[in-house]
């Protein structure tokens, strides 16, 4: 390979587009990495579902139509129907079920204790998972997720329905891999909600109610209201009740970034210590901190954003449709266009979870 | 050298998408084969940016049958590019979940680098090595660059497809390529080390004989 740091103009459009004059290092990786470029024709997607959907059939040979069987069979369905329809209303629709795996220890739903032989369980709407000091388990759901809980933890099943999936954390700790369609996954806690953008994640909330979300893979969103932090692969946010969730930050900021902000986000300050901590931040930011500085432009106040943009805009370049005066006065199309170009997730995705659920 | 074909599917192709997710939505399954058509690049890029080679294919007809069941669960029908590279990398991580649970993940580009030792070819094994330098980069690097460099894709159409801006794609194609240099120049660097100390070492052997 030639020099590594090259004039960012030069045979760049090659790369982008494969236009221009080409760039023999760019067409010596394509010939290389060409043998694993996909080539699987499409699949007969029709054949596909007809197999999804096959069913066995009924053999309705010398089945002969008589009115007297039409009408016990519409008796029938009336009765069916009225049955299922009452009990829903007595019970709620309870959705589908997760089903529950002990790990280590004796996890308990309700009086109902899984010891090393109890095999697998169903954790229904409405039920709570409880694991004491020595006690682990998993709960699974087809097509949503797995989840560890942690020892001394209570998770709650809220909802279960088709694409909303609503569990809550009371105490404790779960690690969640989630695969649902991004937005469908939340998690309650007493000091915010934990929205699955696409990821995997540990949340813990203690005895106090405050909560600590650390995301290993992809996205989530931590809202509390109109607070909202959004938490890329790599980065911690914490939450406090009546607060809501503070700002994400790396897990390898500096000490003295994270402390600074843990104070500016929940202690009590006067406006002159704030203005010190805001000091601290801007000045121990690096250029991965962007993720943090971009939450800060809606958490300063009007007087001090200027100076956040300035730090933000220096250490990540705002894209073309974003401008100063917009982000100065809070515009949320270019709040949202520099949050995408910072690459840690499609803001859209929130806005779907928002459509889709109802505000806390 | 010889120019790579780089296929070009003008931007303008994605109205014609919302066309064929809304179709597709109804039930069309010709509408669906056709998104297939457009997007198995992304999905299938996407994918071996975590996953080992050869159990891409699989997961690409996995993560379309997924994609098909959940379909009526997309309600911005112009967004159905990012919602489906959702689904893919969140599919890359359940195969992890579900083949690795019992033991320890693979740190990525593990395999590609197992591979690479036993593997006789040596334009296979610069491939797998090239690929498991890649997988080393950050994840929005890695992606851009591999649809760019494996799949073939132009940066307008992994913009277009992906739901990003041609800005974002740009910036990640140009710091992806200047990282993946600096990681396979510094890889060369340790191989030649690694060559020149075994031919020291053979020389003394054979001085002590």
């Amino acid at each position: 390979m030639s020099e590594s740091k090259r004039d960012p103009s030069m045979k760049d459009g090659y790369l982008w587009d494969g236009s221009g004059e080409p760039d023999p290092e760019v067409q010596k990786l394509e010939n290389t990495l060409g043998r694993y470029r996909h080539a699987q024709p499409a699949p007969d997607f029709d054949q596909l579902a007809a197999e999804q959907l096959a069913r066995p059939r009924w053999n309705f040979a010398g089945f002969r139509f008589s009115f007297q069987l039409a009408a016990v069979a519409a008796v029938l369905l009336i009765g069916v129907t009225t049955f299922i329809v009452f009990r829903a209303r007595q019970t709620g629709d309870p959705g589908a079920a997760w089903e529950i795996a002990r790990i280590e220890g004796t996890p308990r739903v309700g009086w109902h204790s899984l010891g090393v032989n109890a095999g697998t369980a169903k954790l229904k709407v409405g039920q709570t998972l409880v694991t004491d000091n020595s006690s682990r388990a998993s709960i699974t759901l087809e097509e949503t997720g797995r989840i560890e809980v942690d020892p001394a933890s209570r998770l709650r099943v809220i909802a279960s329905g088709p694409n909303r999936k609503r569990l809550s954390l009371e105490r404790g700790t779960i690690h969640a891999t989630i695969w649902a369609p991004p937005g469908e996954f939340v998690v309650d806690t007493p000091s915010a909600v934990a929205v699955d953008l696409g990821c995997v994640y540990t949340l813990h909330v203690d005895g106090s109610g405050a909560g600590l979300l650390r995301t290993t893979m992809g996205w989530v969103g931590f809202k509390l209201k109109d607070h909202e932090s959004f938490i890329p692969a790599g980065a911690v946010c914490a939450t406090r009740p009546k607060v809501g969730p503070g700002t994400p930050y790396l897990e390898d900021a500096s000490a003295s970034f994270r402390d600074a902000l843990t104070k500016f986000d929940f202690s009590n300050t006067t406006p002159q210590e704030r203005n010190a901590l805001l000091g601290i931040l801007l000045a121990d930011a690096r250029k991965v901190d962007a993720l943090t500085l971009w939450h800060l432009l809606s958490r300063v106040s009007d007087a001090d954003r200027p100076t956040v943009y300035d730090r933000l805009a220096a250490l990540a370049p705002p894209p073309k449709d974003v401008t100063r005066e917009g982000i100065l006065r809070l515009d949320q199309k270019m709040l949202d266009s520099w949050w995408n170009s910072l690459g840690y997730g499609d803001v859209y995705l929130w806005h779907l979870y928002e459509r889709t659920w109802s505000e806390r | 050298m010889e120019r790579q074909a780089v296929t070009v599917q003008p931007v303008s192709e994605t109205c014609a998408d919302d066309a064929l997710v809304s179709a597709a939505r109804d039930g069309d399954r010709r509408a669906f084969g056709l998104l297939y058509q457009h997007y198995a690049r992304m999905v299938h890029g996407i994918l071996l940016c975590r996953v080992p080679p050869r159990d891409v294919d699989d997961l690409v007809q996995e993560v379309f049958l997924l994609a098909l069941r959940q379909l009526h669960s997309l309600r911005d029908i112009s967004r159905f590019g990012a919602w489906l590279g959702t689904i893919t990398r969140n599919r890359a991580n359940d195969y992890y979940r579900r083949s690795h649970s019992a033991e320890r993940q693979m740190e990525p580009g593990a395999e590609e680098q197992a591979e690479s030792r036993t593997n006789d070819h040596v334009v296979e094994q610069e491939a797998a090595m090239t690929l498991a330098v890649l997988r080393t980069l950050p994840e929005t690097y890695r992606e851009s660059l591999t649809l760019r460099l494996v799949e073939g894709m132009t940066g307008p159409e992994i913009a277009a497809r992906m739901g990003l801006t041609h800005g974002s794609v740009r910036v990640n194609l140009h710091r992806g390529m200047q990282m993946l240099r600096e990681k396979l120049a510094e890889k060369a660097r340790g191989a030649g080390q690694n060559t020149g100390q075994r031919m020291r070492e053979q020389k003394q052997v054979s001085e002590h004989e």
